[in-house]
């Protein structure tokens, strides 16, 4: 998204659609598949990366309502994952403003990154909220392996996001502009 | 920036209310919603499930025929010297007129399929596709073929959510299976398949591999009365600390891999219901079953 021209209808319909099939497909099957006593949380990896795509704004949009989905259908405390999210998917989105990184690892480390701030924000957030239960050193086992899941898929979520999206997103002229000079176009500054 | 007050705001509001608060409403009738469309969703996409199921299942396998086979062995040692007991036990309990005793059937078991599951660790949560028209209510306690598994925390007309013992919020009564002490087990945050029975005496002898079974008991108002005796793991090891004892117990049910579940709903009118509702209705530390040995045993069933 560039300065001063907002989402389209299109793009928002998208992304509405996909947050509910990744959400519901989060609930019902990948966390019914642990590996290594760990569920695979797919659902920042679709904040960060519709933040990635669509920039901050929708970044944050994203990050609120899939939080909030997912708050309300697993009846947990309200507004944790929404803050979370938010600000993951705010943060993947200035990333794309700022520095919009075109390496081919950019995905897979914007999603591990992503995973982390998930992992480790909800945990501090839960232990500011109060635990009741005693909390076992276990703990930080399965945020790390937590974090290594997540960016094992982190690439194929990144695919799905991309292909869902990419019919609807509209076109930068940053990078209309390089890809221009990179397939024999002459930059401004050495133009006669 | 809007949206991080506005996630702050529903969080101070969610966080500060009571349960039947506005907010819990919402989300109560966002799950009544949401219920069948998760219900289809999961059958669905039960194929998909199954196959990732099935590939678990083929790599640990054979890891799990060794073991059990030497479950088995043990098993059958353990059963010979049972059954002399057994015959005894049972001869006692006509002598004393204690063999009219409540088993899972009255407490009126409601089937339902896992339909959902919660993939934070701070949350061992799942959704079950049965809810208020069959039965279920909040509190309810659920168990499947290998023992206990959770209470429902919150229920719906058509689904309910089911909070597993390794949940942060969860207390349940518990004894050792032969030293009839009583604790409560908790979790362990973090490590799901490892249980925490605090709270037993001090001079309580314990041995790993011990069964860790309901009290049958409840220690505050808000507790589930469990039926006594339903399992709940096995003891692994013993912690030694100051005042009170505590021993590591592993699950008995495999939270990881629930299908069907049976909730012991309790019909209005039946025994267990009245003992439900007698037990929950003392005041801490009056009830019959109290021993004053541990910090629960508060109202007991007299069912076990």
């Amino acid at each position: 998204m560039t300065p001063g021209s907002g989402p389209s209808f299109g793009l928002l319909v998208r992304i509405a659609v996909l947050a509910v099939v990744v959400v519901f497909v989060q609930i019902g099957v990948v966390s019914e598949v642990p590996l290594f006593g760990v569920s695979i949380d797919i659902s920042p990896l679709l904040v960060v990366f519709v933040g990635l795509l669509c920039g901050s704004t929708v970044g944050a949009l994203t990050g609120f309502a899939v939080g909030l989905l997912v708050d309300l259908t697993l009846v947990q405390t309200l507004g944790v994952t929404s803050l979370i999210f938010t600000l993951i998917g705010y943060w993947s989105g200035r990333l794309r403003e700022l520095r919009d990184p075109q390496a081919a690892l950019t995905p897979l480390l914007v999603g591990a990154a992503g995973t982390a701030a998930a992992l480790v924000g909800y945990s501090l957030m839960e232990f500011l909220l109060g635990v009741d239960a005693p909390v076992s050193l276990e703990l930080v086992r399965q945020i790390v392996i937590g974090i290594l899941l997540g960016t094992m898929v982190a690439l194929p979520m990144w695919v799905i996001v991309r292909r869902s999206l990419v019919g609807a997103l509209p076109e930068d002229p940053r990078r209309r502009r390089r890809r221009a000079y990179t397939t024999g176009g002459l930059s401004p500054l050495s133009r006669p | 920036m809007l949206l991080v007050v506005v996630s702050l705001l529903l969080l101070t509001a969610y966080f500060g209310e009571a349960p039947n608060g506005r907010l819990h409403a919402v989300q109560r009738d966002f799950l009544t919603v949401v219920s069948p469309i998760q219900d289809g969703a999961n059958k669905a996409l039960k194929p998909v499930r199954n196959l990732f199921g099935w590939i678990d299942n083929t790599v640990h396998a054979k890891k799990q025929r060794d073991e059990l086979l030497k479950q088995v062995d043990k098993l059958r040692a353990e059963l010979v010297s049972s059954q002399s007991e057994k015959r005894s036990y049972h001869e006692l309990l006509g002598l004393y007129h204690l063999d009219d005793q409540l088993s899972i059937g009255d407490y009126h078991p409601v089937t339902a399929t896992v339909v959902g599951k919660s993939p934070n660790i701070w949350y061992a949560t799942v959704d079950i596709d049965q809810g208020e028209s069959a039965g279920v209510h909040v509190n309810d306690p659920v168990i499947n073929g290998e023992g206990l598994v959770g209470k429902v925390a919150l229920a719906t007309s058509d689904g309910a959510e089911v909070s597993l013992i390794t949940d942060s919020t969860m207390g349940v009564s518990a004894r050792l299976g032969t030293t009839n002490a009583t604790g409560i087990v908790q979790p362990k945050l973090g490590d799901p398949n490892d249980l925490l029975l605090q709270y037993l005496p001090a001079n309580t002898v314990a041995n790993p591999g011990e069964y860790v079974v309901t009290s049958g008991t409840v220690s505050s108002p808000d507790d589930s009365l469990y039926p006594p005796g339903i399992l709940i793991g096995q003891v692994t090891s013993v912690n030694e600390e100051s005042a009170y004892e505590s021993v590591n117990v592993r699950p008995a049910a495999n939270l990881h891999n629930l299908d069907v579940v049976q909730v012991l709903t309790a019909a209005q009118g039946t025994l267990p219901a009245n003992l439900s509702h007698l037990a929950v209705s003392l005041p801490v530390g009056q009830g019959a079953g109290a021993s004053g040995s541990s910090g629960e045993a508060l109202a007991s069933t007299g069912a076990g």
